[in-house]
């Protein structure tokens, strides 16, 4: 699978990256680093000890490198999750859909990159 | 954007606690910049902390863990960094409340993900020059103020001395009026704010003083070097000195407003008043002098006193004090002369050491740093080439001495230690929040971690230097270090803690030697028990933090080690005694204290919980073994600490009577010490 085929079927946005990255080399070599960032595990780590404060850090930066990379999908998932954060002193059980729709996101967005030549 | 216009590559610091958005920017510029990268705020400012001078520009995101972006701008502004180094924020957040907030703190643009490469090397790059050109600016602008200020004060040298040439003066006194006038009018500023004045008047002010006496341009020659006593009508023209030199100013076309003039006017038509109103050529009094002139007025008395003119010889500077002080030499401000007397120390030296260049170097420096201060710009690139000149001073001395050198920076809180002391203890070179650093809880104990930064804390402009012995754990290894430390504190009026230097002594082998020294003069050569002396300090503070621990002294001696020598030989009379003590450490604690009072008596002091009857049995049938066929006799008394507060000797002495009883009850058994025992002895 090729780069744009990647973002078509991961729900991403090529002809932005492209734009604002210039290179296909460079858009996958920075994919590939999506793979291993660690932010999403941070987020459900910290989601799982009901830490707020740094689930919202991970939630941020999640958000910040999807929107880097037009990974359009998974950017609108952890956008609406840091809001849903932003601020939030006490856990909430009304997160927890939010945060499966993110797993499945990530999860499917994972193996696409993965499935680059 | 002009690539040519940068030789060698800048540097710039991209701090965001997302790796792949560090590199993606890094990326973008590692063309055109060198990259550092800061994973979080502390980083960050650490990073400042030691590339401050080199770093061009600087992006820096706002959401970050241990310290955010807005935090690390504000500390920016307190170190004065933002003045140097353009900050451009980058973030996804894009409400106008944070990007007002980061404006606010002195950010000059705002990059919003998603990141664009054209976007990021443009704004990057379009800063980066202006600030490039700002500086420029300003170095230009140091460099100009610098020049103006030289040549300024080097034709108001040039004019004075014209003035004292024709005087026939020492050729110092213009120098030597303006030094004394700087020193009393800045320990006036220390002591009163009555004055108003600041800085930048005293700058002018000594600056000022050199024309103070450039009115006896018109006092005809023959008067001003007449050797002899002037005569009435001579010291009336002699006088008018005062009133030609302030026209003479006043004269100057379309000048007349310039502070340097009116200052200079007032000097020199008031530099002979008197503070009691008896002075000329107006008779003011009091307060009504200005106070340049008063002070000018005091620097050329004493100056006047403390060189030789054609009518006197010189006094010293005592003598001159003491004349002054006394009033035999015009009538001055009590504030004025209680500055005098602060600054007698420094005047002295003064004296001796004004030379000419030095002094004209100084003050210019210090015109153009007031100077600077006011007009905002305040790192020019000769501060920088010094600076930095400094820095490779100290790295090269502190790589030469095999010392470990370190720096202490109270904020944020670190120590910075000397590259080869780092690799010496096996720490890093920059150590964030010390006190919970390996430096501060294994190095040094945490105690002794402490100990030292309170002394620290407790030090004072005048008292900076601290110094301690501490057991460091060097590599596993504990060492005796001894630690040098020099606080450091800003050079203005009110000095603040700054932070530190110093560095670590290796003070092992000779504190090893000492301590083996001391352990000799502490033991007893034939047994290897303490001697009486070391007994009884040790025992001694035992007992003062005793709390609520019991300890019980136990003496005896040998009851026929008379005997062992006259039938056996003083050999095995010396075998007996070895025996004994070896008996006594191993039958007691190494908390204990077992101790050769000398000739064939012994002490024990241990400490005890429940029975001390069954331990001292115990002991007493160790010690009475017989030694090769030979029965080794003891007579002891016991002394319990309990329920006594007494010192050592009294228990020494209870002890000593228990014993006492033994040996008159038919000797070689023990016995504890009651009050009867007292009457027995007093029987005997």
């Amino acid at each position: 699978m090729d780069i744009k085929e990647c973002y078509a079927k991961m729900g991403g946005n090529y002809d932005d990256v492209m734009s604002r990255l210039r290179t296909d080399e460079r858009i996958k070599k920075f994919l590939l680093k999506v793979a291993e960032d660690k932010s999403f595990d941070n987020l459900c780590d910290a989601m799982s000890v009901h830490n707020i404060e740094e689930a919202f850090r991970a939630a941020h930066t999640l958000k910040g490198v999807c929107s880097n990379l037009s990974i359009t999908r998974m950017y609108e998932t952890a956008s609406a999750m840091t809001e849903a954060l932003r601020g939030k002193t006490e856990f909430s059980d009304e997160w927890l859909p939010l945060l499966e729709k993110l797993k499945t996101d990530y999860a499917n967005t994972v193996e696409c990159i993965r499935a680059i030549d | 954007m002009n690539k040519t216009n940068i030789s060698s590559k800048k540097k710039i610091l991209i701090v965001d606690d997302s790796e792949l958005n560090r590199s993606l920017l890094s990326d973008m510029l590692a063309d055109d910049f060198d990259i550092i990268e800061a994973e979080n705020g502390v980083q960050a400012v650490v990073t400042l902390q030691e590339h401050e001078l080199d770093i061009s520009l600087m992006l820096l995101d706002i959401v970050m863990p241990e310290m955010d972006g807005f935090d690390v701008l504000a500390m920016m502004n307190k170190r004065g960094w933002i003045k140097t180094i353009p900050v451009i924020m980058i973030s996804a957040e894009t409400g106008s409340s944070y990007i007002d907030r980061a404006y606010d703190l002195g950010a000059v643009d705002y990059i919003s993900r998603p990141f664009d490469e054209r976007t990021v090397k443009h704004r990057v790059m379009s800063n980066f020059m202006l600030a490039l050109k700002q500086k420029e600016l300003s170095d230009m602008l140091s460099a100009e103020i610098y020049e103006r200020e030289h040549d300024n004060r080097l034709m108001v040298e040039i004019l004075s001395h014209i003035v004292e040439f024709r005087n026939g003066e020492s050729g110092l006194h213009i120098l030597h009026v303006s030094t004394f006038t700087d020193m009393i009018l800045k320990r006036l500023l220390k002591i009163t704010d009555k004055y108003k004045l600041t800085q930048a008047d005293i700058n002018t002010i000594v600056n000022a003083s050199a024309l103070h006496d450039i009115g006896k341009m018109s006092v005809p020659e023959s008067i001003l070097n007449k050797p002899g006593r002037l005569t009435k009508e001579e010291f009336e023209i002699m006088k008018l000195h005062t009133v030609e030199g302030e026209k003479l100013l006043n004269n100057i076309p379309y000048r007349s407003s310039e502070t340097l003039i009116t200052v200079a006017c007032e000097i020199c038509r008031w530099h002979h008043e008197r503070y009691n109103g008896n002075g000329y050529p107006d008779g003011l009094m009091g307060d009504a002098i200005p106070i340049s002139a008063q002070a000018v007025a005091l620097a050329d008395v004493y100056d006047a006193l403390t060189s030789k003119r054609v009518y006197k010889d010189s006094f010293t500077h005592e003598k001159a004090v003491e004349m002054i002080q006394n009033g035999e030499c015009g009538a001055f401000n009590p504030l004025l002369l209680k500055c005098l007397t602060d600054i007698q120390a420094e005047l002295k030296k003064e004296l001796k050491e004004t030379s000419y260049g030095r002094d004209i170097d100084k003050k210019v420096g210090e015109n153009v740093e007031s100077m600077l201060k006011k007009s905002g710009s305040d790192v020019s690139e000769r501060t920088i080439r010094l600076l930095e000149h400094e820095r490779m001073k100290y790295r090269f001395f502190a790589g030469l001495s095999h010392e470990v050198m370190f720096e202490y920076v109270p904020e944020p809180e670190m120590i910075i230690l000397s590259e080869w002391g780092a690799e010496y203890l096996g720490l890093p070179e920059r150590i964030v929040d010390p006190a919970k650093s390996d430096l501060g809880t294994r190095v040094f104990s945490k105690v002794d971690f402490n100990r030292m930064m309170t002394h620290m804390r407790a030090t004072t402009p005048e008292n900076p230097r601290i110094e301690d012995k501490f057991l460091l754990t060097i590599n596993g290894e504990r060492r005796w270090n001894r630690i040098i430390v020099q606080t450091l504190w800003s050079g203005d009026e009110n000095p603040e803690f700054d932070g530190a230097l110093g560095k670590f002594v290796d003070v092992n082998d000779e504190t090893q030697e000492m301590q083996q020294l001391e352990q000799k003069a502490d033991y007893d050569s034939l047994t290897g028990l303490m001697n009486h002396a070391a007994a009884k300090r040790k025992i001694t503070k035992l007992l003062s933090d005793a709390g609520g621990r019991k300890y019980a002294l136990l003496f005896f001696d040998l009851d026929n080690l008379k005997t062992a020598n006259d039938v056996y030989g003083h050999l095995f009379g010396d075998k007996l005694l070895k025996e004994v003590a070896a008996r006594m450490m191993k039958n007691t604690r190494s908390s204990d204290i077992c101790a050769r009072m000398g000739g064939d008596e012994f002490i024990i002091f241990m400490e005890y919980k429940e029975s001390l009857e069954h331990q001292v049995a115990r002991i007493f049938k160790c010690l009475t073994k017989p030694l090769d066929d030979f029965n080794v006799s003891v007579s002891m008394g016991v002394a319990r600490a309990e329920h006594y507060c007494g010192d050592y000797d009294t228990l020494f002495h209870m002890a000593d009577q228990a014993a006492y009883a033994v040996k008159y009850g038919g000797k070689n058994s023990y016995k504890f010490y009651s009050n009867t025992d007292a009457d027995q002895v007093d029987k005997q």
